[in-house]
């Protein structure tokens, strides 16, 4: 059954929650109307690493307005790590103020109460902590090399025998590549409102993923999960930072118990910086051989980076160093130093994002060297067959999206000699790259409830996904449409709280796939129960009001759930992509401009062209990012960061953004699931910085190894002869 | 934030008479009020001031230019008469930050915003601005947007404004209004301060003085005029480093430069030996080039700035071609 209407997936429509939020209708954590809800405000550490020896909450207790200060002295014991290193994980708990050992600059060490928000901020002005603090905090990556170790299996990886690889090269390169810490920087900031009621709780707060927030806060508490509820109705933008529960969640549901009463903590932008995760910085490592007809021999890729004390986490740079090319050596490690600064975890194409920059900059090197065409030497090693676990890739379009991609953005008029495309000040340089981000797909489970109203059918579908600005209420609202048969205007789409049918919520480029491919399974089978219950054919077209009628139903639920087959598990499932850049850069100052960029995608079934736009531009903006401005700086004499606000934390504005032209092609891949949807949301960023620091060695003759590529920084390398002092 | 009391002053009277202990004024509070939100400033009072009649731009006899303190940098910015004449003023002007704190900022705030020195704002740190005593920061540590001119041992940090930078080209005069009644003409020169053995002091103000009006002499730079800022982004960013130029260029030779560096010094750096330099030349390469050198020779970087010398002699090169090069 399948009748095609105006709203169903591939069309272009609106957001369907767009009214909501441009009336400020649409409610996000901190804005829901809960009676008689006090505030929060978390205090932070002044110190690297070292111990609280004393706290004087006295002026600040005297205060009118304050209803409690929380230390470790007076917290409610939490479940806490043991000894090992523990991996973080989207349901770890957050156990927080449970010992007075700090482990880096700005962590909680206490969470003020009052009844007025500005009360409560004036306050955490008042407490006064006294610090031992530890001398020799670990803060710098390049001093601690030797405490680098290797977290687990996954950490390495090896096929072939590279030394053989290289000396069987005709061409050899190695170099190596640094991308800083980035912040996430969500435009909502991390916040939520928790509540206790009859032992139960409840928590409005700003999450990706509903239903292990709830894992971690009742395992955080040792309650039961089914205790806890939360929803996150809206979510302004997560980009990974919000996949897990903050400790700002857990002190407000302790909070909320102590004083009994709603407590919000909303998480200030400067907090942003030090008490949300981050993207760590990665000094990768990248060896290339190839033949001088392009064949690469040996390809490795070495990453060091670092963690937290407490926690692990691993950015998996190198995985496309595993798969993307056809390279009989190959060898990847990653190597984490444990260092006095929170614990990084996913941004946006974790691994891809970053070891991208490092392997499409090499395969750029490496062509330059061959006095090959970058494009030619990618498609000369491209493979059919994922090389790292020799299962054929469910569909790869690289070598289209390359090629459609040249001709989009005129590649051929492009002047392979560096320097040599010159207009007055500028200096004229085009770069490409490859890009491949996977599409997971993950067990997904939905409700679909149906009203008949007179001659009409509304239909609600529920789970627990999350919206996080990506378009999920209305591709979900758009498949439901679809298989239903009823237009969108008829669909109510409700996400975002824990007691709806479990999801694996917004993350890693799982959402769209897997939320509608299981409010499909919710809609087929409702359909199929109405036509088997009045032995209607499946294959008749029955239109779902008379079918409801011949129920003689005016209300009808059904469940669905789908998740990967037996033949995804076989494949690999990929996404792919490739971004061309035209960059400007001025020779004198330093400065430079992203004049065009063309992005092409083979990202399966497109939902809908215009969120799924959206996503690509967002994450071609944030690439942009890397590649130009965003880093957070860490003081290396007491550990802080002092890019502290979006006034030295430089993301990109509108002028620096180019003429933009995405391209999607047509892919149908019924493998990656029964929709045939991937993944774009991570896609988008992927290779972009890549594509752009190639464009700027095409244009200045200068290989920008060190993210971001800033003024500072192409003065230095002298892209033009300086002036003699 | 900390409790505060809240003053709206009428006119000019009732504004100075406001003044008692820990008083601040409060214009558009695009600084001030960022900067109390992060403890830095703990004013006890403010005085709001942006009611207050010095709200015009009006032409003096002399041929030049009054522009009200209270004014908006948008409005300034934008004024036709500005615009037409003093266009280094206005191009200067519309480079900072966006045009919506731009339409908050007001002329008087501008020239008292205090520097975006990272160490000033993180009150956790040792700052010899914000809590004399304490130990400057930078020097030692992250200096990359710091001084190379004019710093002392106690404090490296730059003045950020844009709009100074082209004040100082221009050679402006600052008129401030007495406590005690009557007023005083500051040149612009004089209005900042080097940060010397008291850094908490950005400028020659004297307490409660408010700012009333800024004079600009009459044009000469309305043919030739340039404003270069580098920064790490196309909009919204502060400079890295900024050149105001301004050529007076009769018959093919230079009569007179105006030229101001920004950002390398805890006030808008004038560069009088490029300027003295440049009078009764001829605009060619060679002497852009020879100017810059004479300045440029006296900088002294820190371990992270030092990128600000070859950027600096080159900004001014650049600056100084596309005034001579900017057809009126
Ligand atoms: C994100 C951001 C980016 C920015 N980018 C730039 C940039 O790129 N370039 C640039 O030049 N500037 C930039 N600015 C700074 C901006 O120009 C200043 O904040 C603004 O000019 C200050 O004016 P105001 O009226 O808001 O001052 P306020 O914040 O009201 O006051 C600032 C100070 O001046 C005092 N004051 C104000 N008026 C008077 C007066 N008449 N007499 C005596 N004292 C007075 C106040 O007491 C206070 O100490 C930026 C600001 C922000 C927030
Ligand atoms: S440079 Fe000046 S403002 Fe910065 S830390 Fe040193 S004393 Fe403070």
């Amino acid at each position: 059954m399948k009748t095609l209407n105006e709203s169903a997936t591939g069309k272009a429509i609106d957001r369907v929650e767009g009214h909501l939020k441009v009336t400020g209708m649409a409610k996000y954590a901190s804005e829901f109307p809960i009676k008689d809800k006090v505030y929060g405000q978390g205090l932070n550490s002044t110190i690297a690493k070292g111990e609280i020896v004393s706290i004087d909450t006295s002026e600040a207790e005297k205060l009118p307005g304050v209803l409690k200060i929380i230390t470790y002295k007076n917290a409610e014991k939490l479940k806490t790590f043991d000894n090992k290193m523990t991996e973080v994980s989207t349901t770890t708990i957050a156990p927080v103020l449970q010992t007075n050992m700090v482990h880096f600059y700005g962590e909680y060490v206490g969470l003020v109460v009052a009844e007025t928000f500005e009360q409560a901020q004036y306050a955490a002005r008042l407490v006064k902590f006294k610090y031992k603090k530890d001398a020799n905090p670990a803060i710098h990556l390049e001093k601690l090399r030797a405490k680098a170790y290797k977290p687990n299996d996954k950490s390495d990886y090896s096929r072939g025998d590279l030394k053989a690889g290289l000396a069987a090269a005709d061409e050899r390169l190695e170099v190596t590549y640094n991308t800083p810490i980035e912040h996430h920087h969500p435009m909502e900031m991390h916040a939520v409102i928790a509540s206790w009621d009859n032992g139960k709780v409840i928590a409005y707060a700003s999450q990706q993923i509903v239903n292990d927030a709830t894992i971690a806060i009742s395992d955080t508490f040792q309650i039961p999960k089914k205790d806890v509820r939360v929803v996150a109705a809206y979510v302004g933008g997560g980009f990974g930072s919000k996949l897990n529960v903050e400790r700002h969640v857990i002190m407000a549901v302790m909070a909320a118990k102590m004083v009994g009463k709603p407590v919000q903590v909303t998480v200030t932008r400067q907090q942003m910086f030090t008490n949300t995760s981050l993207r760590q910085h990665n000094e990768q490592k990248m060896k290339v051989g190839a033949k001088k007809d392009g064949t690469l021999t040996a390809l490795s890729h070495e990453t060091l980076s670092h963690t937290s004390p407490t926690l692990e986490f691993q950015e998996a740079c190198g995985l496309g160093t595993q798969m993307l090319y056809k390279v009989p050596n190959n060898f990847v490690t990653h190597r984490l130093v444990p260092l006095n600064i929170q614990t990084p975890f996913a941004m946006r194409a974790p691994g891809e994002a970053t070891g991208s920059f490092a392997l499409e900059s090499a395969m750029d090197e490496m062509a330059w060297k061959l006095r090959m065409d970058p494009i030619d030497f990618r498609v000369k090693n491209d493979t059919q067959t994922d090389p790292s676990n020799n299962k054929p890739f469910s569909s790869r379009l690289l070598v289209e999206c390359l090629r459609i991609g040249a001709e989009k953005f005129g590649w051929k008029d492009r002047k392979t000699e560096p320097r040599s495309n010159k207009k007055g000040n500028w200096l004229i340089g085009h770069g490409v790259s490859a890009a491949a981000r996977s599409a997971p797909y993950l067990k997904t489970n939905s409700k679909v409830i149906l009203v008949l109203e007179g001659d009409r059918v509304n239909a609600t579908v529920q789970m627990d996904a999350t919206d996080i600005g990506t378009g999920s209420y209305t591709i979900i609202a758009q498949t439901a449409s679809e298989y239903l048969g009823i237009p969108v205007e008829q669909v109510k789409v409700e996400l975002g709280d824990s007691n709806f049918p479990v999801t694996p919520g917004s993350g890693g480029s799982w959402g769209a796939a897997s939320f509608c491919n299981g409010a499909m399974a919710a809609c087929v089978n409702a359909i199929k129960t109405l036509k088997q219950n009045r032995n209607i054919k499946e294959e008749e077209e029955v239109e779902l009001a008379d079918l409801m009628k011949k129920n003689q139903l005016t209300k009808f639920e059904a469940e669905g759930s789908a998740g990967p087959s037996k033949e995804f598990d076989e494949h690999s499932v990929y996404s792919f992509g490739a971004n061309f850049s035209e960059v400007w850069v001025d020779k004198d100052t330093g400065m430079f401009r992203i004049k065009r960029m063309v992005n092409v995608g083979a990202a399966g079934k497109i939902l809908n062209p215009k969120t799924a736009y959206g996503q690509i531009i967002g994450g071609l903006t944030m690439g942009v990012g890397m590649a130009q401005a965003e880093q957070t700086r860490i003081e290396p004499n007491f550990g802080n960061f002092i890019t502290r606000s979006f006034a030295d934390y430089h993301v990109p504005v509108n002028l620096d953004m180019a003429n933009i032209n995405v391209v999607f092609l047509p892919e149908d891949d019924k493998i990656a699931n029964k929709m045939g949807v991937k993944g774009i949301g991570e896609l988008g960023i992927t290779s972009v910085a890549a594509s752009i620091a190639n464009a700027i060695f095409n244009a200045t003759g200068k290989r920008m190894r060190d993210l971001p590529i800033t003024p500072e920084k192409l003065i230095e390398a002298k892209i033009e002869p300086g002036i003699n002092i | 934030m900390r409790p505060f009391t809240f003053t709206s002053a009428e006119n000019t009277m009732q504004a100075l008479g406001a003044v008692k202990g820990n008083s601040k004024y409060l214009a558009g509070g695009t600084n001030l009020i960022d900067l109390m939100k992060e403890d830095v400033e703990r004013p006890e009072q403010l005085i709001y001031i942006s009611k207050l009649e010095y709200n015009k731009i009006t032409g003096n006899a002399d041929g030049g230019l009054t522009l009200g303190a209270m004014l908006s940098n948008a409005e300034t910015a934008n004024h036709p008469e500005v615009r037409k004449n003093y266009p280094l003023l206005s191009m200067a002007m519309l480079s900072a930050a966006t045009a919506q704190i731009r339409n908050m900022a007001s002329n008087g705030g501008n020239l008292l915003q205090r520097t975006r020195c990272p160490y000033f704002f993180e009150v956790s740190m040792p700052c010899n601005k914000r809590e004399p005593g304490s130990g400057c920061g930078a020097k030692n540590g992250m200096n990359a947007v710091h001084a190379i001119f004019g710093y002392s041992e106690q404090c490296i940090a730059v003045n950020p404004s844009d709009m100074c930078v082209a004040l100082a080209a221009l050679e402006a005069t600052v008129e401030v209004q007495q406590p005690g009644g009557g007023s005083r003409m500051i040149p612009f020169t004089d209005f900042h301060r080097l940060p010397g053995d008291q850094p908490e002091k950005d400028t020659n103000l004297q307490p409660g003085e408010l700012i009333s009006a800024i004079h600009l002499p009459k044009s000469i730079f309305s043919d030739h005029y340039y404003y270069l800022k580098i920064r790490e982004r196309s909009s919204y960013a502060f400079a890295l480093l900024s050149v105001a130029a301004g050529l007076q260029v009769n018959n093919g030779v230079i009569n007179k430069a105006g030229l101001a560096m920004g950002s390398v010094a805890h006030k808008p750096w004038k560069l009088t030996k490029a300027e003295a330099f440049l009078a009764g030349k001829k605009p060619t390469q060679a002497n852009f080039e020879a100017a810059a050198k004479l300045e440029m020779i006296d900088a002294k970087p820190f371990k992270e700035n030092k990128y600000k010398v070859e950027m600096g002699t080159r900004a001014i090169v650049r600056a100084l071609t596309q005034a001579f090069e900017r057809e009126a």
